[in-house]
């Protein structure tokens, strides 16, 4: 993030040019600031962050000294001074903010007072930590109030997610010291509760995105705090919080009025009265997540769509009480900056609603209709198809009406399509696959438990691409039980881009040690069953694998045949969901 | 192709293509303020060998396309890649190396600077802050303690 870097000052004073910040993420420069030095009440001006702890007698006390002579003598320099003391502190900055790793800052920290007073600011703008330990260490010296520097005002971004188990109450407690905190990533310290949190909320105005997801023990409380406190917020992930509730929700949205990205998975409380709120005040928002936010219910669409025009991104997966209502009753106008629509799971949706998003939202690129298993061939062929070459990446998995009319009509009109999902989609058969083979960006490509489908899929795949090397990277075939070695040893061969291909349950593959071994391992949460028939290749295990093919085909062909008779038992198999395997 | 001078501190008169010139935010800006000039800029706080030695930089990349909006997007993240042209252009010795940056950000030429910078930082990376000020001739003005004191506090910044 740009903005509390200090740029350079250009001594001209006709120049304009800051850079302004993209939206695109979770910028921190809503108020403009961007000069070092200039704007006095900002975290960047150098006097104010050099704040040395005042030492009247001490030799200390000559710091402060130096750095002014020599920011300002830099031009009248003495031939014998070393030339690198002619930079004047900004100019040290810019270097030092060029300077990637911790441990080099660390080292300018260590060169000289005015380096120190020129790098501290880097090196404490963003502390991080792969030990706990070093965590302690940074808190003792925010803690400690004979320290150099005041540290703890220093600090903008802070993310302890990778020690985020041993996050504690107690440890966390320190940071209330903190008051310049722009953004906050908390994701995964389950040990926290509300009463550090609202703590350092009391005393971080310019939070700016905070990340509370998977925080189970926080409530109402530590929002009401970022409610009262932080009116630059613009992201807010809490994810998990299930204890959240539109009391807190509500007054949020009132005084968190920049909000852009809000992410409210699982925070089952919240209620069509909390989103209407939200689209009411926070006109500034961007991409809206609500997965499994059951209550959420047709009404809630309305209030969206009326008043957020500029919606970029809408997840609903799982918000199973819509209907097509939710979406035949949108206003007629357009809205362009749709990108990404999930509605996974939305169960009671049919192609009219369908019929109606594409119209509304022209230029969706990402569309997900996962399990909304009413959507027939029509959905497609009238609707989707319209998207044209602005789909990227679309979801049909479990539409179990689809046929392969859909997927014909499909490739013609968006022929754009980098990604695509039709697993268990049963009806289609190795047709559908060689019209997706004419797919010329298809990198990603799910046919998990479409067991129509046989080697004749995956020689037309390969055909499709002719000349050029195979774009496929990633192929998901898990329970296309029909495949056989040879087939997917093809794939293989001529796939040089694959790294990922995932054939669980396919007996062929999984029942073969010699081929398991160079699968990755499932996932812990897997029962006995379902890892043995885990097969999944990735990174590196895909290569191995293609060696293997390769040298045990080279061998066989003297010995032909030893092997290849497996007895096939897949009636378990199908009990097991191809979301057991990881879809990317 | 329009041709346009400066003058440089050290009285040298010296012309550039404007086009050239006009890497420079500074001068750009100047030109648009003050429209057509005959007489010679005067660039006050630059002498002639470096005033030459940033043209040459300017003449190099005078067709290079604007600087991306995101440039400065993550900074811990910025690779210190230096292109090769830029690598050479910047073998001079360090009195000239400060002059050339000093000189790009009183000029404002963002991206003259930003390989300065990183041309410094690069010399930077790796050494102890012993061999930090040795390499740039720097004097230790902290007391023992002082440093002990630094060194403890950022000690989580260690390997």
């Amino acid at each position: 993030m740009a903005r509390s870097r200090p740029e350079p000052v250009i001594v001209s004073a006709s120049t304009s040019s800051s850079s302004s910040s993209s939206p695109e993420h979770f910028t921190c420069n809503d108020d403009g600031s961007n000069d070092f030095v200039m704007v006095p009440d900002d975290n960047v001006s150098l006097a104010a962050l050099t704040e040395f702890r005042n030492m009247t007698v001490s030799p200390t006390d000559k710091l402060t000294v130096t750095h002014k002579q020599l920011s300002h003598q830099n031009i009248q320099h003495v031939s014998s001074t070393p030339p690198v003391y002619r930079l004047p502190p900004e100019l040290l900055i810019a270097i030092f903010s060029k300077v990637s790793s911790v441990v080099d800052l660390r080292s300018c920290m260590l060169v000289s007072r005015q380096w120190a007073n020129c790098s501290v600011e880097l090196l404490w703008h963003r502390p991080s930590f792969d030990e706990f330990i070093k965590y302690q260490n940074m808190v003792k010296a925010v803690e400690d109030v004979n320290a150099t520097y005041k540290y703890a005002q220093l600090i903008k971004r802070l993310n302890l997610t990778t020690i985020a188990g041993k996050i504690s109450d107690g440890s966390m407690e320190p940071l209330v010291k903190c008051t310049k905190l722009e953004r906050l990533t908390l994701t995964n310290c389950l040990h926290l509760t509300d009463l550090p949190l609202q703590k350092i909320f009391d005393n971080n105005p310019r939070i700016q995105a905070l990340d509370l997801s998977q925080l189970h023990s926080i409530t109402d409380n530590a929002l009401l705090a970022v409610a009262k406190n932080c009116p630059r917020l613009q992201g807010l992930n809490i994810a998990g919080c299930k204890r959240v509730t539109d009391a807190s929700l509500i007054p949020l949205s009132e005084r968190c009025k920049s909000l852009r990205r809000l992410k409210l998975n699982e925070c089952n409380f919240i209620t069509n009265a909390a989103v209407a709120s939200l689209a009411a005040h926070c006109s500034q928002l961007l991409e809206i997540d609500l997965y499994k936010c059951h209550n959420i219910t047709d009404e809630a669409i309305g209030h969206l769509f009326t008043q957020l025009r500029q919606l970029r991104e809408l997840r609903l997966a799982y918000c199973d009480l819509l209907t097509d209502d939710a979406f035949l009753q949108l206003p007629t106008r357009t809205y362009d900056f749709l990108r990404i629509l999930d509605l996974t799971g939305c169960e009671l949706l049919t192609d009219e609603a369908v019929n109606k998003i594409v119209t509304a939202a022209p230029r969706l690129r990402n569309l997900v209709l996962a399990k909304c298993r009413n959507i027939t061939d029509k959905a497609v062929t009238h609707s989707v198809i319209k998207l044209g070459k602005n789909l990227h990446y679309l979801h049909l998995g479990h539409c179990q009406h689809l046929t392969d009319r859909a997927v014909q009509t499909l490739v013609r009109y968006c022929n754009r399509i980098r990604y695509i999902d039709l697993a268990c989609c049963t009806h289609l058969t190795d047709q559908s696959v060689s019209h997706l083979a004419g797919l010329p960006k298809l990198r990603r490509i799910g046919l998990v438990k479409c067991q129509n489908i046989t080697d004749y899929s995956i020689q037309t795949l390969l055909k499709g691409s002719k000349d050029m090397p195979c774009p496929l990277e990633r192929v998901h075939l898990s329970y296309c039980t029909n495949l056989t070695v040879d087939g997917i040893h093809e794939l293989i061969t001529n796939c040089q881009r694959l790294t990922h291909l995932s054939l669980t349950g396919v007996d062929v593959f999984y029942r073969r040690k010699d081929f398991t071994q160079f699968c990755r391992p499932p996932p812990d949460e897997f029962n006995e069953h379902q890892r043995e028939v885990f097969c999944v290749f990735s990174g590196s295990g895909v290569g191995k694998l293609r060696n293997y093919l390769n040298a045990q085909k080279a061998h066989s062909e003297g010995t032909p045949n030893l092997d290849q008779n497996y007895y096939v038992d897949d009636e378990d198999n199908q009990d097991m969901d191809e979301e057991l395997e990881e879809v990317d | 192709m329009s041709e346009i001078k400066l003058l440089s501190s050290d009285q040298a008169t010296i012309t550039v293509q404007k086009e050239v010139a006009e890497r420079s935010i500074l001068i750009k800006n100047m030109l648009e303020d003050v429209g057509e000039v005959t007489e010679a800029i005067p660039i006050p706080n630059v002498n002639e060998s470096v005033l030459k030695k940033v043209i040459e930089w300017c003449e190099h990349h005078k067709g290079d396309p604007p600087a991306q909006a995101d440039d400065d997007s993550d900074s811990r993240k910025k690779s210190t890649d230096i292109d090769e042209w830029d690598q050479k252009f910047m073998q001079v010795d360090q009195e000239m190396l400060f002059e050339i940056i000093l000189a790009a950000n009183y000029l404002d030429i963002k991206p003259l600077l930003d390989v300065g910078c990183k041309t410094v930082a690069n010399m930077i990376k790796g050494k102890s802050p012993d061999e930090i000020r040795k390499t740039f001739n720097i004097q230790n003005d902290f007391t023992p303690e002082e440093e002990e004191q630094i060194r403890r506090e950022n000690e989580w910044a260690e390997e």
